[in-house]
């Protein structure tokens, strides 16, 4: 078991939490946008070693925010609610 | 026809259930009003005279009419009589919604409780984090402290499931395992 840190709640259970993406990953806008910006927004994900950007939900609180961790080591270097406002 | 119903275990009366074992007692509470409020909670305090940050997990609540947070801009609001505040959307910016048929609510006490709450949750009771929504027997649910009893919140549909759970963790905590 993993402890995640809400940024509202504050260290909760690995199986709390929903993992949403690769922070960034902005849906492409216009109808003029070539196929390979689709696949690029659907279907191509980094896969670094190292610090990964991710965007995860709190499922019990329902609170969306930016974990940002390192693949190799599991630790979390920080949390930031999306909006930003509310950073932990 | 197969009866689909025997591989469900019976709804209990909930007026007379209760789950009894060595130091813990688990009952259901009736007649709680329960709204969920969104939106500005500092509004909120405002308007109804109520918390506006509500107790967190674990956390105690006191009296007859309490608040308990669920997140940053949601609580849900306990009241023994019927709170007088309207449903709906308050221009001050919060809505306000009952849901007194949506969640079912129990009360545990007894010296087990501590042991009952390690059977059902991952996070440390004594550990304090603002918001009492946290999976409990592998469901959403809402714990937290009344007085010196603990009360947990479910949807009313997971509430039969919820209660099987506790008859059998009441009788592991009886049998020692």
């Amino acid at each position: 078991m993993q402890l995640f840190p809400c940024p509202f709640c504050g260290p909760r259970d690995e199986s709390e939490f929903h993992y949403g993406g690769h922070a960034g990953n902005a849906r492409p806008d216009g109808a003029g946008m070539p196929a390979e910006g689709w696949a690029g927004y659907l279907y191509l994900r980094p896969n670094p070693k190292g610090t990964a950007r991710e965007i995860w939900v709190h499922m019990n609180c329902g609170e969306f925010f930016v974990m940002e961790r390192d693949t190799v080591s599991h630790t979390v270097l920080s949390v930031t609610t999306l909006g930003g406002e509310h950073a932990a | 026809m197969r009866d689909l119903a025997e591989k469900w275990s019976v709804t209990p009366d909930w007026d007379l259930a209760a789950i009894t074992a060595p130091g813990l007692m688990v009952r259901a509470l009736a007649g709680l009003d329960q709204v969920l409020v969104s939106g500005d909670l500092d509004a909120w305090a405002n308007v109804s005279g109520l918390e506006g940050t509500g107790v967190g997990a674990f956390g105690a609540a006191r009296g007859d009419r309490y608040t308990v947070r669920l997140a940053r801009d949601r609580l849900l609001a306990v009241s023994g009589t019927p709170l007088t505040i309207a449903a709906g959307w308050h221009p001050e910016g919060f809505a306000v919604t009952p849901i007194s048929a949506g969640l079912r609510a129990f009360e545990i006490e007894g010296t087990a409780v501590d042991a009952f709450i390690a059977r059902g949750a991952t996070l440390d009771p004594n550990q304090a984090s603002p918001s009492a929504a946290l999976s409990f027997a592998g469901i959403n649910a809402i714990a937290y402290r009344h007085e010196d009893k603990l009360r947990i919140h479910v949807d009313r549909g997971l509430a039969a499931y919820l209660w099987t759970w506790m008859e059998q963790a009441a009788g592991h905590i009886a049998a020692g395992n």
